[in-house]
């Protein structure tokens, strides 16, 4: 059902290889939102998410003789994303004499439940649930649900991306759900 | 094709094609499931539960506009045309990838062309030539096999290393300061060795190529020739700063770093990255005739790594609560600055790598 989006996808990958600028605009339009938005999960810094992004995308150039084998390009640049703004925040962290372990990054948690009760009639007492259980979850599983929600990514990419193995994110996704059902079912379908 | 008859709440939700169409709301899956429901009426009640749950993870959408997103192609589009990446044979070149290239090219000229209008001390390109053309400046071009010995007015020592040239305006380190602007600007081009003179209220720059190294007194060694790939900063006492002069002007300089002593930047001009690294062998800061004897007996390991960074001014990562308990009794007074980390961590067990311009310890612990 997305063989045209990843035909579409192929083809700019073999344009970026003879050196068309416009295949790597054409990506970087594609995808700048989901980029943008990943980026801000780890920091507020807008000027310092929009540089990696330049930076990321300079990198693809200067690889783009090897773009045909890239399989996910959405894969490629989260992963390439958050390496690089990881990376500036921990270089800024040690500026500032906090030095924490890369593996220790916030995730930043922002789930739009506002949105939810305008759109989906939701009232307010059960985006208050909701609140509450998705406060519940780690950064983790935040971050897992994120980019299977939000990103779209199969299991075998969160696992690289989160740098877990398969298994564990599905026990971790699966988990996740269990909590969110049992919320639904529980406070907002009660047994009668 | 996936039997969704055996699907639990559970494994709609986490399903790829059903998040899709709970998302989307394509055309061809609002029929598929429409279809599906009517095949399997008794599933109408875990679909809404599954779609309810899907519905309810929503991240909150940035706020970037389209506007944005074309602006920061087109800065991507400048950088890319502009630094000639990798240049390679164009094989089967297109007239549209022509033009486009053209108008970049003429874009790049224009914005220099403005810049040079303003005579703008940050202008791009960054070459030495540039930033030192429009300027009333002293200059010394250090011709011969020799280093040459350069003071400047305000005290600082250069040390200019052979085929190596710096310049500096006339009115350098002159007490009108507000004429002559807070800073102390030198313009570097090759290798030179600074001894900078402390004045907390004009900030010393260096100038050399992509990069400014700004200090308040210190010493350290710039190196920059116009055909090296690298730039290279290199701290002997104090603190610097360096950053690109792209981020000068702007207000947020995301990628200013810092240098202690030991520490060496190494900038990659192609891909303008820095990296920090520790030189080899580091050389202690506190002068040679206040060398402390370094004696232990049964000494806490955090005694020892603290007074090895005092004594080289390298920071060293360690986990204090883990180490408590381990002691050493060593004689490192002679010792290079690596055989004193090997024969630490030999005699804890532990293990240290450098990592960003510092030195961090691996362990267990002791008992």
């Amino acid at each position: 059902m997305l063989n045209n989006d990843s035909q579409l996808e192929a083809t700019w990958l073999q344009r970026l290889q003879q050196n068309d600028e416009q295949a790597l605009a054409a990506i970087m339009r594609k995808y700048y939102t989901a980029l943008y938005n990943y980026g801000s999960r780890f920091t507020t810094d807008e000027g310092l998410i929009k540089d990696c992004i330049q930076e990321v995308f300079i990198s693809l150039w200067q690889r783009r003789e090897n773009a045909a084998s890239i399989l996910s390009p959405r894969y490629y640049l989260l992963r390439a994303l958050k390496n690089k703004v990881l990376k500036s925040l921990h270089q800024h962290n040690i500026r500032l004499g906090t030095v924490a372990l890369e593996e220790e990054y916030d995730f930043l948690q922002e789930f739009s439940v506002e949105k939810l009760i305008i759109d989906k009639q939701m009232s307010e007492e059960q985006a208050t649930i909701l609140r509450k259980t998705m406060a519940q979850l780690s950064k983790r599983q935040h971050e897992l649900i994120y980019l299977k929600f939000y990103q779209h990514l199969d299991h075998a990419q969160i696992a690289g991306l989160m740098n877990l193995s398969r298994q564990s994110v599905y026990n971790l996704l699966h988990e996740t759900i269990q909590k969110l059902r049992s919320l639904w079912q529980a406070e907002l379908f009660p047994p009668a | 094709m996936k039997d969704f008859r055996l699907y639990d709440i559970s494994d709609f939700v986490i399903d790829e094609d059903f998040i899709r169409w709970v998302h989307e709301q394509r055309e061809e899956d609002n029929l598929f499931w429409s279809t599906w429901l009517q095949q399997h009426p008794d599933k109408h009640l875990v679909i809404a539960s599954a779609r309810r749950i899907v519905e309810s993870i929503q991240f909150q959408q940035s706020n970037i506009s389209g506007q944005e997103v074309e602006r920061e192609v087109g800065r991507l589009l400048q950088t890319i045309s502009t630094q000639h990446i990798k240049p390679e044979p164009r094989t089967g070149k297109v007239i549209a990838f022509k033009w486009w290239y053209a108008a970049a090219v003429l874009l790049f000229c224009i914005t220099s062309a403005w810049y040079f209008y303003f005579r703008n001390t940050h202008a791009r390109p960054f070459a030495y030539a540039v930033m030192v053309s429009s300027k009333q400046l002293i200059e010394h071009v250090n011709t011969s096999q020799q280093p040459l010995l350069l003071t400047l007015p305000d005290g600082s020592h250069i040390t200019l290393a052979s085929k190596s040239r710096v310049s500096y305006a006339h009115t350098f380190g002159s007490g009108d300061t507000a004429k002559n602007g807070a800073t102390r600007d030198v313009y570097l081009l090759g290798e030179a060795f600074f001894e900078v003179t402390r004045n907390p209220h004009r900030p010393f720059r260096v100038f050399a190529n992509e990069i400014v190294t700004k200090v308040l007194g210190t010493s350290f060694t710039v190196r920059s020739f116009e055909k090296d790939t690298t730039i290279q900063v290199t701290v002997r006492t104090g603190k610097v700063s360096v950053y690109k002069q792209a981020e000068t002007k702007a207000s947020s300089k995301t990628s200013e770093i810092i240098l202690t002593p030991n520490q060496q930047l190494v900038y990659e001009r192609m891909g303008q990255t820095f990296q920090k690294v520790l030189l080899s062998n580091p050389a202690t800061i506190t002068s040679t005739g206040t060398d402390r004897t370094l004696v232990y007996d049964e000494a806490p390991i955090d005694r020892i790594l603290s007074d090895l960074s005092n004594m080289y001014g390298i920071s060293i990562v360690f986990d204090s609560d883990l180490l408590k308990k381990c002691t050493v009794t060593a004689d490192l007074t002679n010792e290079p600055f690596y055989r004193k980390l090997d024969l630490i961590c030999s005699a804890i067990d532990a293990h240290y790598e450098v990592i960003d311009g510092q030195v961090v310890i691996e362990s267990s612990g002791c008992k």
